[in-house]
């Protein structure tokens, strides 16, 4: 079989929505790289600037500009794996091999991504694809939302999706609820965005009902970056369909008309299973025109593979990643649902926020509401990794203490030493420690604290552990994955970075806290988005609880 | 329904103040005294937020925000100068200066090559203090006459870029990488001349550090003598943009553009930028010449060179009729020139043959 010519491919994108990413992709697999005639022919096809085509392309972690490039082994630097030797695996697999961050398979340290393969182990001969793990119930039998039906067998399938009561939210929605009474269940159940700024979900979708312009957009945000965060894929993984029903109920309270599915990079084994599902569900008619035999409820759901960026995850960097230009984060206003996709009217949420829609549509906002601890409402996924016993995904009460979390469904420390401190929303929370440590697991307790919950992603680092080096891994990371677009960030995160390590910066402590502290001041305030405002509460945090790990380093 | 006056109030240093809705807070600020600092502006670019700078307070907001993306609104109360916002200006600059070589850059450079400059020393942020890795890495391996690729210098702000895409529309320069690794680049890294580029150094004229440079003018970098600028109309063709010729002891030494030029709002071409050396040119002709019986050229004065081209065309009408005829005017001229020129031949000779060079 001879290899698909440039114009084929090309041809084959171009009038699809969001065409620059597949149409990267398409030559990348062809190809195992992506060359300067391959970007040449792109920027033709596609009319879009060589030189805009080839600095974007950089922009991307994982699209190889040499032959063989894309076959070529990335080791996890990330904090989970880097306890588990990482650098070690690194050196093993030889030349050729490069680091990568954190590509959402901390549960089962260390992870490599081969091509289209992800494997995990801790030495070279041990590496082997796995599955993502199914969620353990948790120990009280509590009520569940997220996690309601994942467990049940064949549920990633169209028919075993529908035996256990899939699509119902949808049929339910569009036969005996008006659009507007949808957004209105959503609201009242006080679900909020689960990717990490915790936006009521409710006010978003009756925003983009009532904005002005057609088509509208549902994007579902499966970018899932954050170190220490794997929900999303487990989800994704095991109840594709609960994705594609979340969003065909946005749809439908809010009209619009056309989705997408921004997926990392590196879940190419989810980037299977939700093909497979987006397929079934058109056959079935649940994705296309009158949806259900509804009347012109038509929805269509475009699957993008992102190219290895965490600030891709952001949602003004994903939009301009989908529309093939430079990923910078927009300024704000103005917001998504208004000028999101193309300018027009779009909803941007993440999995976990829509898989919740279907269960709350189907059992009522009130039952939803009342899963949360006393006035909390709701429940939240938190992956947990590091240095706990079992490591996993758990679907919380709102409220939960992090203790009970910890000891009694994870099994309490891996090792023999006792806990010392824990990642907040992945590490984009800082660390938490000491006394501090009796938070309870819902925003208002632990921003009490000087962090956030976010996404929900939480690292667990033992007495054993530097916590100096932890810092400096977070950090290195946050100036890995700063865009460039704003100076605070873009040199704050290198600075923080060279000072954590001791490679340049005040070699006393008072000299060197007066110089973190104020870049960290500076990049909190002004920041151009969430990296660069979160990244400080790294340094912040290691300040607050661990100044003398940091004084005898400085010695 | 639509309102009649569309203008509404704001709050501005505890001044009302008013706008015309979709102004940014910026664009008001900037009618009042009180200088908010910006690196990553340039008025006729879309605002990008990138240097932080301009941040301000706004009432009721926990962040201050970027004045420059940042739309006004109806009651919004904003201080644009407070003590937590100077020291956040003043970090701001100290983070810039510590990744920069700190030189300072002699204005031939660029129009816009002193604002970093002044506003590390306004804010006193030569301080020495985050020092660390230096970004950004000089191409001096692009050896084109026209621009100087300092990027030693460069501090990240994409108005070059933005000025390429937005103004000129070459696309030929963009950001590569990300973070601190970010350099300004070509396609595939190469250098100008095998690029987009049209070296119209529009983004010379607006980088605010030096980092691009204005090679033809360096040459007289250093040179004793005041700097006189004078404002004529680019002479090369109809759209008539505004420029500020350099000139030092009647020598030119340079050419930048006009930023209030009602035709081009500090656009140029390479032109009106670059090419001004035949204007003091040894082999440029100060007076017309006729060539003589001896077939030698002989200087003429103009009354005496128009009668001699006057009697050609006669001649050759004589002899050949309007046919033999045909004008070409130039792209230099502007419309009522080429429309008195087509007069001319039509007219004049009797003949349709007539064209404008305008065709390259
Ligand atoms: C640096 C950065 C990275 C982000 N990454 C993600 C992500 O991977 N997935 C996600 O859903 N939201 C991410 N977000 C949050 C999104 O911008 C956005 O708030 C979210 O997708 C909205 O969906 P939600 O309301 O359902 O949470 C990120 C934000 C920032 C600042
Ligand atoms: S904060 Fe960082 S990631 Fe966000 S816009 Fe600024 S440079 Fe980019
Ligand atoms: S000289 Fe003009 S065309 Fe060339 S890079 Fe600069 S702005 Fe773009
Ligand atoms: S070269 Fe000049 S204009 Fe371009 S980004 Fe650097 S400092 Fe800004
Ligand atoms: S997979 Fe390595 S840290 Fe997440
Ligand atoms: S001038 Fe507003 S961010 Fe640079």
């Amino acid at each position: 079989m001879s290899a698909t010519s440039d114009q084929d491919l090309i041809e084959s994108w171009r009038d699809e929505p969001a065409p620059l990413l597949p149409v990267l992709h398409a030559f990348h697999d062809r190809d195992g790289y992506l060359s300067e005639e391959s970007m040449r022919s792109i920027s033709q096809g596609l009319r879009t600037p060589i030189a805009e085509l080839f600095t974007t392309v950089s922009f991307y972690h994982h699209l190889a500009t040499e032959e063989g490039g894309k076959e070529k082994p990335r080791v996890c630097n990330g904090p989970v794996c880097c306890l588990r030797d990482a650098g070690k695996l690194l050196e093993e697999l030889g030349e050729g091999a490069t680091a990568m961050p954190c590509p959402g398979r901390c549960d089962e340290p260390v992870a490599v991504l081969r091509g289209d393969e992800v494997l995990l182990g801790l030495s070279a001969t041990e590496l082997s694809p796995i599955p993502s793990p199914l969620p353990a119930p948790n120990p009280g039998g509590l009520d569940e939302c997220v996690f309601g039906s994942i467990r049940e067998p064949g549920r990633s399938t169209l028919e075993g999706y529908r035996k256990t009561g899939g699509y119902e939210a949808l049929e339910k929605a569009v036969n005996k609820m008006t659009p507007a009474e949808l957004v209105e269940e959503i609201s009242d159940s006080g679900l909020a965005g689960r990717g990490g700024a915790g936006f009521p979900t409710g006010r978003k979708w009756k925003a983009v009902a009532e904005a002005p312009g057609n088509p509208k957009t549902i994007v579902c945000n499966a970018d899932e970056g954050e170190p220490g965060c794997f929900k999303d894929r487990a989800i994704m993984d095991h109840d594709p369909h609960a994705v594609i029903e979340g969003m065909a109920l946005a749809a439908r309270a809010t009209g619009a008309t056309r989705g997408f599915i921004y997926l990392r990079y590196e879940y190419p084994g989810t980037c299977a299973i939700l093909e497979r599902a987006l397929n079934e569900a058109k056959a079935a008619g649940l994705l296309g025109e009158n949806i259900l035999g509804a009347d012109g409820f038509d929805f269509r759901i475009h699957l993008r593979r992102g190219a290895g960026a965490y600030i891709c995850g952001e949602e003004g960097s994903l939009l301009n990643s989908l529309e093939g230009k430079h990923p910078f984060p927009r300024n704000r206003p103005p917001y998504p649902v208004t000028h999101g996709f193309e300018d027009l009217p779009t909803v941007v949420n993440n999995v976990e926020t829509l898989v919740s829609a279907p269960p709350i549509v189907l059992r009522g906002a009130a039952w939803y509401q009342a899963l949360g601890e006393g006035e909390l409402a709701g429940t939240k996924v938190i992956s947990l990794s590091g240095d706990i016993a079992r490591a996993g995904n758990n679907e919380v009460p709102m409220g939960l203490p992090l203790g009970t979390l910890l000891h009694d469904w994870a099994g309490g420390p891996a090792r023999e030493h006792e806990l010392q401190a824990v990642t907040m929303a992945g590490l984009s929370g800082g660390f938490l420690a000491g006394d501090d440590l009796d938070v309870t697991l819902d925003e208002p307790s632990i921003r009490s604290r000087g962090s956030f919950l976010g996404a929900g992603g939480i690292i667990v680092f033992d007495q054993g552990r530097d916590m100096v080096a932890a810092a400096r891994n977070a950090m290195e990371f946050f100036a890995d994955e700063s865009c460039g677009k704003c100076f605070p960030c873009r040199i704050g995160t290198k600075r923080l970075t060279e000072r954590l390590a001791g490679s340049s910066g005040p070699g006393e402590m008072a000299g060197w806290e007066a110089e973190v502290r104020d870049i960290g001041k500076v990049m909190k305030a002004t920041s151009a988005c969430g990296l660069g405002m979160a990244a400080p509460l790294i340094t912040e945090s290691l300040l607050k609880y661990f100044p003398e790990e940091i004084a005898r380093r400085l010695k | 329904m639509i309102e009649k006056d569309d203008s509404r109030t704001m709050i501005l240093d505890g001044v009302e103040v008013s706008f015309t809705p979709g102004e940014t807070i910026y664009e008001v600020a900037s009618r009042s005294p009180g200088e908010i600092p910006t690196l990553c502006y340039d008025k006729r670019l879309d605002p990008f937020g990138g240097c932080r700078l301009c941040v301000v307070e706004v009432e009721g907001v926990r962040n201050p925000v970027a004045s420059c993306t940042t739309p006004a609104s109806e009651g919004m109360e904003v201080r644009t100068s407070t003590e937590a916002i100077d020291e956040h200006r003043r970090i701001l600059l100290e983070l810039v200066a510590s990744e920069n070589r700190q030189i300072d850059v002699d204005p031939l450079r660029g129009y816009a090559s002193q604002e970093l400059t002044e506003l590390v020393d306004r804010y006193e942020a030569r301080t020495g203090r985050f020092e660390g890795a230096r970004s950004g890495s000089s191409r001096t391996d692009d050896d084109n006459p026209f621009i100087l690729r300092d990027y030693d210098l460069c501090i990240s702000c994409y108005r070059c870029v933005r000025v390429c895409a937005e103004e000129e529309g070459d696309h030929a320069i963009n950001v590569l990488n990300r973070g601190f690794e970010t350099r300004i680049s070509t396609e595939f890294d190469g250098s100008l001349k095998d690029s987009d580029c049209t070296f119209c150094g529009q983004c010379v004229q607006t980088c605010p550090t030096g980092a691009l440079g204005d090679r033809k003018a360096m040459r007289y970098e250093g040179e004793p003598g005041n700097i006189e600028k004078t404002r004529p109309i680019c002479p090369y063709c109809g759209v008539g943009c505004s420029i500020d010729v350099m000139t030092r002891d009647d020598r030119i030494i340079g050419v930048q553009p006009a930023m209030d030029g009602p035709a081009n709002l500090g656009a140029l071409c390479i032109k009106g930028q670059f090419a001004y050396d035949f204007v003091q040119h040894p082999d440029r002709l100060s007076t017309p010449l006729i060539r003589g019986e001896d077939g030698e050229l002989h200087e003429a004065t103009w009354d005496e060179a128009l009668d001699r081209a006057a009697a050609g065309f006669k001649e050759a009408l004589e002899k050949h009729g309007a046919e033999s005829v045909y004008g070409v005017a130039s792209g230099r001229a502007p419309n009522e020139a080429a429309y008195t020129m087509q007069k001319f031949i039509r007219a004049g000779f009797g003949t349709n043959q007539i064209d404008n060079c305008s065709r390259a």
